[in-house]
């Protein structure tokens, strides 16, 4: 071929057209177009030193032991610790990312402290003018000044109540129901029957449950096909509601009485109901766990005879002498309504949500003052005057009360791992300032009466070993349970918590009408609490979990009300109102709508309120 | 064909799932995020568009109650060993096979987005970064150092943590070893597992967990008909369970159902 103009140009045209058809030019357009949109680009991870640091997660009350890998002091990740004898290794969804809690969208770092120190002294002030008879007093006598402690067993706990202690009307408060102060030993139980509690779902130290599992039948009387209900051994489909009916059912099955009401709000039959009993009592140790809406269930494992043995009174770790002339222990519930000028809300440490109804009552009618303490937007900072912004795990120092699941006290801390932001506070010490206490060694005091107590044994994680706390000195013994450690009491003599009366319970047989549905809150894992950025991988990435904001229907009902899969919805009950999106689910049973326990749905929806769905 | 240099163990790592262990946590999900810096998902993502190396399904036997029966199913990438689907489709290069771990990898470096690799897979274990990679403020200081986010535009998926493996083979190299000892090297997912549900070994060793997994009559891979010899080995005592590793007999629901 002669090299004629002709042919070059020819050779050229034909090189370009082919260049189309490989993959340079497109590498090349995808490569300008990454540049162009991924500005300022991509984050460059740090780099450190990596070590691992030990501690304990406080997201929950399971307390798991934690192994936290760190690059240049940062935590970058979070695993159990193989071999602790309650936690087992395992820790939860949240757990995994809970290292990620001080970066939640919308973190409290700023807030009105000093008016909030302020606030507190001149309530406590005239508290204690006014129930002195002082003239001028601006408060009635019968007002008083309370925190609300909404996760009581922590020596904050007894800072609070300290505080209260010293004030004339203080009170110091808890929403625990009849069943604290006593735990389960799910190692000596042969059958559980749960009423709707997330037995394999966050519920207890799931470590410790999932590693017993074996050793117990689990029975689930639940509405809804929920975690626990799908791998449950024999789930119970009963009516939205009718735990209490069923544990009534029960306990007359056991009187040799008639079961015939509560087969008619469960659903159940007679014999279902008889045969149940008949199998917790046969097939014991047996244990039956109450879920949110029938806490007074606890009193059915006096019947079966599982009180004593798979249900047993707990012992407290030690405390200081000193710190027993205080303030009693006061159930919400049991507080007269219209008596609280100023309420101090501790939700530093997620707890049990407690309906903001339920609260509200209690407080007096004109102008009563609400503290919250918070780290998190979500909760409580929606209804109080002043919010105070403290830190959270793993910034904080503090310790974590005895999980549900364990019969043996124990003491362990959670240690910060990162500094927590300036402008925070400690709420128990913040609160014990005001009034005039000084409790700014409050933890180290407690560790050193258990020390001095002499009983139980020191687990250190870093190293997998156990001594008798005996042995260690007290300042080993604190500096271990800052480098990651849990003092865990040693086995007592085994006894029943006291006797619980079983309430009389007016079950409401199930009915739906087209507007007018059962609401079922989804109470797994810390579902009030805030979590890591990153649960969107099993909410909104995978439909693992419902979401926030989020309700189940079945078909069926999405259909009767009009709205259908992802489409935006108004959930309406008597309490108010809250927008969801509307996720289609085959397994919610019709006429039930199936939520995630915000606080915004906790604070609209009772135990089994009722609802109605409106589209958007 | 796979890349042709030769190592001096060739191992062929794998994993053991206990579908009656798994409890649905996503422990094992939000463990695998953490430990490979992926972003949470942006506000518009959805099951089909956002990022989960491991997701966890729930799956049903297709009854209604009482005889309904449902299994959670964590699914990754199956690291398929002959005919690598997605290998053999990429354009770019982009995907290859380590021969001394037998383990898929995506090198979002040189991945122009195409997408023919998630066409490709059989098991829709692949991933596109449809927006910006982005955390809250302040949280990239959480990032894992040993794995580079990836950009938008890019594919990825299940690497089993190869971030570990390099930092496992490090401490065995200043250890003086020439190998890996068995639990030195531990995926994210599987270290998480609270219920124990996931194993991870190496098949060549008969004695680890999937090679045991593997000739047990319980077991089962996903697709096997398809010859790609997927390395993850599913185990439950349920036969209907079991019957999920092949679409053609497994149950399907009637009505669509969450998770």
């Amino acid at each position: 071929m002669r090299n004629t103009r002709r042919n070059v140009l020819k050779f050229i045209g034909g090189a370009a057209a082919g260049a189309v058809l490989t993959p340079v030019p497109w590498r090349l357009i995808t490569d300008t177009a990454l540049l162009s949109e991924n500005w300022p680009g991509v984050p460059r991870p740090l780099r450190g030193e990596v070590s691992a640091r030990y501690t304990n997660c406080s997201v929950c009350n399971a307390g798991c032991a934690v192994r936290a890998r760190c690059v240049g002091g940062q935590p970058v990740s979070l695993a159990g610790v193989k071999g602790h004898p309650l936690s087992r290794g395992g820790l939860c969804a949240v757990g995994v990312a809970a290292h990620q809690l001080p970066y939640c969208a919308g973190r409290l770092t700023q807030g009105p402290v000093e008016a909030a120190a302020g606030v507190i002294a001149r309530a406590a002030a005239n508290c204690n003018a006014a129930t002195a008879g002082t003239p001028g007093a601006v408060c009635n006598p019968t007002e008083s000044i309370a925190v609300l402690d909404l996760r009581p067993g922590r020596t904050a706990s007894w800072t609070y109540r300290r505080a209260m202690g010293a004030v004339r009307n203080g009170l110091y408060l808890t929403a625990a129901g009849p069943f604290s102060g006593a735990a389960v030993d799910l190692s000596k139980t042969h059958t559980v029957l749960s009423l709707g509690a997330p037995v394999l779902d966050g519920w207890g130290t799931p470590g410790n449950v999932l590693a017993t599992r074996a050793n117990f039948r689990l029975i689930q009387a639940e509405a809804i096909e929920s975690r626990t209900a799908s791998l449950a051994d024999l789930w119970l489909r009963i009516q939205p509601g009718s735990a209490s009916a069923l544990a009534m059912g029960i306990a007359a099955a056991l009187k040799k009485g008639s079961v015939a009401d509560g087969a008619a709000a469960t659903g159940l039959t007679e014999r279902q109901i008889t045969d149940l009993a008949a199998d917790l009592t046969q097939h014991g140790p047996a244990l039956v766990l109450p879920g949110y809406d029938c806490p007074g269930a606890w009193a059915l494992n006096q019947l079966t005879g599982g009180w004593g043995e798979a249900v047993v009174a707990r012992r407290e770790a030690p405390v200081p002498e000193q710190w027993k002339n205080c303030a009693p222990v006061t159930g919400l519930e049991s507080v007269p309504d219209g008596s609280i000028r100023t309420l101090i809300i501790d939700e530093s440490a997620p707890g049990d949500y407690v309906p903001w109804g339920a609260i509200r009552r209690k407080l007096v009618a004109d102008n009563p003052v609400v503290i919250a303490f918070a780290w998190s937007p979500d909760g409580y900072r929606r209804h109080a005057l002043l919010t105070v912004p403290t830190a959270v795990y793993p910034e904080t120092l503090e310790d974590i009360p005895a999980a549900i699941d364990s019969p043996a006290p124990v003491f362990r801390l959670a240690a910060p791992l990162i500094a927590a932001p300036a402008g925070v506070v400690n709420p128990p010490e913040f609160v014990a300032k005001a009034v005039g206490i000084d409790a700014t060694n409050a933890l180290r005091e407690r560790a050193d009466a258990i020390r001095k107590a002499g009983r139980g044994v020191l687990i250190t994680y870093a190293d997998g070993r156990t001594r008798p706390v005996a042995q260690v000195t007290p300042e080993d013994f604190w500096k271990a349970l800052n480098e990651g450690a849990c003092w865990m009491d040693t086995e007592s003599r085994r006894t029943a918590p006291p006797a619980m009366d079983l309430p009389v319970l007016d079950a409401q047989p199930f009915e739906h009408t087209r507007m007018s549905f059962a609401v079922l809150a989804e109470t797994a894992t810390a579902a009030a609490a805030p979590v890591s950025p990153l649960m969107t991988k099993l909410d909104r990435e995978s439909n693992l979990r419902l979401g926030r904001s989020r309700a189940a229907l079945h078909p069926e009902t999405a259909r009767s009300c009009g709205t259908a899969d992802g489409r935006r919805a108004m959930l309406e009950t008597a309490l108010g109102k809250c927008p969801i999106e509307v996720v289609v689910d085959a397994s919610v049973p019709p006429g039930v709508v199936q939520v995630a326990a915000s606080p915004e749905v906790i604070d609209i929806c009772g135990a089994s309120a009722r609802a109605r769905v409106a589209p958007l | 064909m796979i890349s042709e240099r030769k190592p001096a163990k060739i191992c062929r790592y794998g994993m053991a799932v206990d579908i009656d262990k798994c409890t649905g946590c996503g422990a094992c999900m939000i463990a695998c995020a953490v430990e490979n810096n992926v972003p949470p998902g942006n506000p518009d993502a959805t099951d089909l568009t956002g990022i989960t190396w491991l997701r966890v399904f729930k799956v049903d036997n297709g009854e209604e109650y009482p005889r309904k029966e449902s299994v959670y199913f964590p699914m990754m990438c199956q690291q398929c060993g002959v005919e690598t689907p997605c290998y053999l489709v990429c354009p770019q290069q982009a995907v290859d096979v380590d021969p001394a771990t037998g383990i898929v990898f995506q090198m979002p470096e040189r991945c122009l987005g195409c997408r023919y690799c998630m066409a490709a897979c059989p098991y829709h274990s692949r991933y596109f970064n449809w927006w910006d990679p982005k955390w809250p403020a302040g949280m990239e200081k959480t990032l894992n150092p040993d794995v580079a986010p990836r950009m938008r535009g890019v594919v990825e998926k299940c690497n089993y943590c190869h971030g570990r493996w390099h930092a496992a083979r490090q401490r065995a190299a200043e250890a003086g070893e020439t190998e890996i000892s068995p639990g030195d090297y531990v995926p994210a997912c599987v270290e998480a597992c609270p219920a124990g549900a996931i194993q991870f070994g190496d098949l060549n060793d008969p004695t680890s967990a999937p090679a045991i997994a593997a000739k047990d009559p319980e077991s089962f891979r996903l697709l096997v008909k398809l010859g790609t010899d997927p390395k993850v080995y599913y185990h439950s005592k349920r036969e209907w369970a079991r019957r999920i590793g092949d679409p053609s007999q497994a149950p399907s629901p009637k009505e669509p159902s969450r998770g």
